[in-house]
């Protein structure tokens, strides 16, 4: 009677990999890939990770296949009931368990690829071969999200001699100001290479309050960490004429950051919050007085004087913000970066807070804001950068210059709405974020004529 | 001209971040921490104080249950202090803090913070009327020797859990590796739980087993009497063979001679542990392994922290 069980069991697990060989099969040719990679053990799960955007969980159950079967060769030759066979056993217990956590994410993904809910994972956990057959076979299953995946070679719309011209105008400017010479910056998951950012040019005069604008992961902070040298890219980033990534350790002391949330040890007072952060960035030449003087001023500037001996937790969120802001401002930066520094503040208190933005950018400084609520103080920017995610999900440059230019260019009343514009459709966007990198190339390419001509008299003088 | 400017080296790095977290242990609360260790001590005592110094058994769980109060100590000292500030650690490290300034100055703190425990713990043991023996083995003075031991338990446990907070990202995850951590100590310690072959090479590795030998030692383990045999001797007295009771003869022999004593410390003679020998090199070893252990885990933390930058959002 057991062995008649074990002889069903045995029929359907073979007949169960038979049967999700042919239904991946057809899964893998709706999603653009070759068939025959269902026929491969582990090569399967490497192949369907790679196309529904689980390359990294591919390659580690690809991986852990190579390491079952090692570990059951490894079986085959040692002593049973010693040891060694337990330490097998124990092995091949965490391979699998590890190997159903990251097949759990292929398959999330392919539910994400074919829009369908994440409650299929009920069908393909217990009985893949069940879901692989609905998956491949039924023709409503279609793959809706594939469109949106990474693709390298995807252009959004520049062509190289239009490239060639941005960097050619915007990089003849580096002795004043913040130059970025942006060519890409990639990461590397397992054997791709993947663009986060793309042909970023531009360069930003001293004395200004600019604003970056951008969707969700349009890449506002990788940009931002690539500016600051925190997280390097392929680029050449200028401040004030001083290579930024070649002078790093000198050149960190004239950046400033302000992250979103509030880096402060709460339960310190204001005033050795910032002393402490006085003592670490300011030189080692500067006098006790004039590093008195200096938190003074940031505490003049900031409006924190009167609560200066209190305890950083008994603030309230904008004085909070404002503390972040003087820990940075004390060393007296030449470009300084806020990241939502009015999130979480109403109206009134962020239009203070970016008032005290704009005299600081006013005082011979570059200050370079991200917020998600711009057109309350849209008035009180220089400039704006509006990065955009393009159809390969590449955060490109899809506008530089004045506020009321970027309105012009987007044919938008609002930085909202320009928003609204390069967003992606499925975020509820108008997803026209290729047309306006493809229009902000050809307007580069434009004004960078312009600019020549107006020049060349200049030069031949 | 040279313009080049010079900023805070690592000394004066180091303390301005001592300065920061002694202001912390003042507004933070740390100061919590003594008399919870106070109320850990006492308990303790209260449970094991009795049977310590004076027989094997009493001293080996008395000298285990110190153990692990020192380690429970040294653990929940730092366990929180690095990964609940990480992204502060982040950004201050990109504008340029020395992760060796910071770790030093956690290092010099913590061994403060261990130290004022450890002066707890013995007074709460000396309270308790505990009958700690006179000598002691490297100072003369068995209260120095003993309040070392402690704190380099202490010590190498906290700077074990520093390297802990320092890899973990965030709280959750370093409250649940911690009892993990304390479980292996605890049960590779090769005092209570009887361990061998590769098991028992693993208690090296542990600060328990070091601390275990170094307190066991000072206690001079193997020249006290052994009353577990006795005790389970004494179970067996109404044992009847052919109508004689011999253990009931031989425990009673035994008493009325008054070589109680002698028998229980020739049990104990035969229950020696060379790893407990009263000897100066013997106690200096444990030291010398545990300060080992507590500069490698501080080096650790220093590496892994070194890694803050790639932390992603």
């Amino acid at each position: 009677m057991s062995e008649l069980f074990l002889n069903i069991v045995d029929i359907y697990h073979y007949a169960a990999i038979a049967l999700f060989t042919i239904g991946l099969w057809k899964v893998l040719e709706k999603c653009g890939a070759k068939g025959w990679w269902a026929l491969l053990p582990g090569g399967r799960y490497f192949k369907l990770g790679d196309v529904v955007e689980c390359d990294n969980a591919g390659i580690v159950v690809l991986f852990l296949e190579i390491c079952y079967c090692l570990l059951w060769i490894a079986g085959e030759f040692v002593p049973h009931e010693s040891m060694s066979t337990g330490i097998i056993g124990l092995a091949v217990i965490v391979v699998v368990l590890i190997q159903f956590a990251f097949m759990f994410r292929i398959y999330t993904g392919v539910c994400f690829t074919f829009g369908k809910s994440w409650r299929w994972m009920f069908l393909w956990v217990p009985f893949n071969w069940i879901a692989a057959l609905i998956f491949g076979f039924n023709p409503k299953f279609q793959p809706v999200n594939l469109g949106i995946r990474l693709n390298e070679d995807l252009k959004a719309g520049t062509d190289p001699a239009t490239i060639g011209t941005i960097r050619n105008y915007m990089s003849h400017i580096q002795d004043g100001g913040l130059t970025v010479m942006l060519k890409e910056r990639t990461v590397r998951d397992f054997n791709k290479k993947r663009y986060l950012l793309k042909d970023i040019y531009f360069t930003i005069p001293n004395n200004s309050l600019v604003l970056l604008l951008g969707g969700s992961g349009s890449g506002k902070t990788t940009l931002v960490n690539a500016i600051t040298g925190y997280e390097k890219a392929n680029a050449e980033i200028y401040l004030n004429g001083q290579n930024v990534y070649e002078q790093y350790e000198l050149m960190k002391y004239k950046i400033g950051f302000v992250p979103q949330q509030d880096l402060l040890r709460y339960n310190d007072t204001v005033l050795n919050t910032l002393n402490d952060a006085a003592k670490l960035r300011l030189p080692t030449s500067m006098k006790r007085k004039d590093r008195t003087d200096a938190i003074d001023e940031v505490l003049d500037t900031l409006g924190l004087v009167s609560g200066k001996s209190g305890l950083v937790s008994k603030k309230s969120g904008g004085m909070k913000k404002r503390i972040s802001i003087g820990t940075e401002l004390i060393c007296r930066p030449e470009l300084f970066i806020l990241d939502e520094p009015d999130s979480g503040l109403d109206g009134v208190i962020a239009r203070e807070l970016f008032e005290t933005l704009q005299k600081i950018a006013h005082t011979g400084r570059i200050v370079i804001a991200i917020t998600h609520t711009p057109d309350r103080v849209i008035n009180m920017f220089d400039k704006v950068i509006v990065l955009a995610r393009d159809s390969g999900r590449v955060g490109r440059l899809a506008f530089y210059g004045r506020p009321d230019e970027a309105k012009e260019f987007f044919g938008k009343d609002s930085m909202e709405n320009i928003i609204m514009a390069i967003n992606r459709k499925d975020e509820g966007g108008e997803g026209r974020a290729d047309e306006f990198i493809a229009k902000y190339a050809e307007y580069v390419n434009e004004h960078s004529g312009n600019e020549e001509k107006e020049e060349l008299p200049d030069e031949q003088c | 001209m040279n313009n080049v400017k010079h900023y805070r080296g690592r000394i004066a790095q180091t303390g301005i971040y001592l300065g920061k977290l002694f202001r912390m242990f003042i507004y933070q609360n740390d100061w919590k921490m003594l008399p919870m260790a106070a109320v850990i001590a006492g308990a303790v005592t209260f449970a094991v104080g009795n049977n310590i110094f004076k027989t094997q058994e009493g001293t080996l769980s008395g000298c285990f249950a110190l153990v692990c109060v020192c380690i429970w100590n040294g653990f929940f000292n730092s366990i929180q202090v690095v990964c609940r500030e990480r992204a502060i650690v982040k950004r201050e490290h990109r504008a340029g803090m020395h992760i060796t300034s910071y770790i030093g100055a956690h290092m010099i703190y913590q061994m403060l913070l261990c130290l004022m425990q450890t002066g707890i713990l013995m007074f709460i043991c000396s309270i308790a009327n505990m009958s700690f023996p006179k000598e002691g083995i490297i100072t003369n003075n068995f209260y120095i020797d003993f309040t070392l031991s402690l704190f380099l338990i202490t010590y190498a446990a906290d700077m074990a859990s520093l390297a802990i907070s320092c890899y973990v990202k965030n709280t959750t995850a370093a409250m649940t590796l911690m009892p993990f951590m304390l479980i292996f100590q605890l049960i590779f310690s090769g005092g209570l739980i009887y361990l061998e072959g590769a098991a028992k090479k693993l208690t090296g590795f542990t600060i328990a087993r070091w601390g275990l030998a170094a307190l066991c030692t000072l206690a001079n383990y193997n020249s006290q009497p052994m009353v577990s045999l006795w005790n389970e001797i004494w179970k067996f007295r109404s044992m009847t063979i052919e109508g004689q009771q011999p253990i009931k003869i031989f425990t009673d022999t035994i008493i009325q001679e008054g070589r109680l004593n002698d028998f229980l410390l020739e049990s104990g003679s035969y229950n020696q542990d060379p790893a407990y020998l009263y000897d100066k090199a013997n106690l200096l070893q444990s030291w010398k392994y545990m300060i080992i252990m507590a500069v490698i885990f501080a080096v650790i933390a220093v590496l892994l922290l070194k890694r803050v930058d790639k932390d992603k959002r």
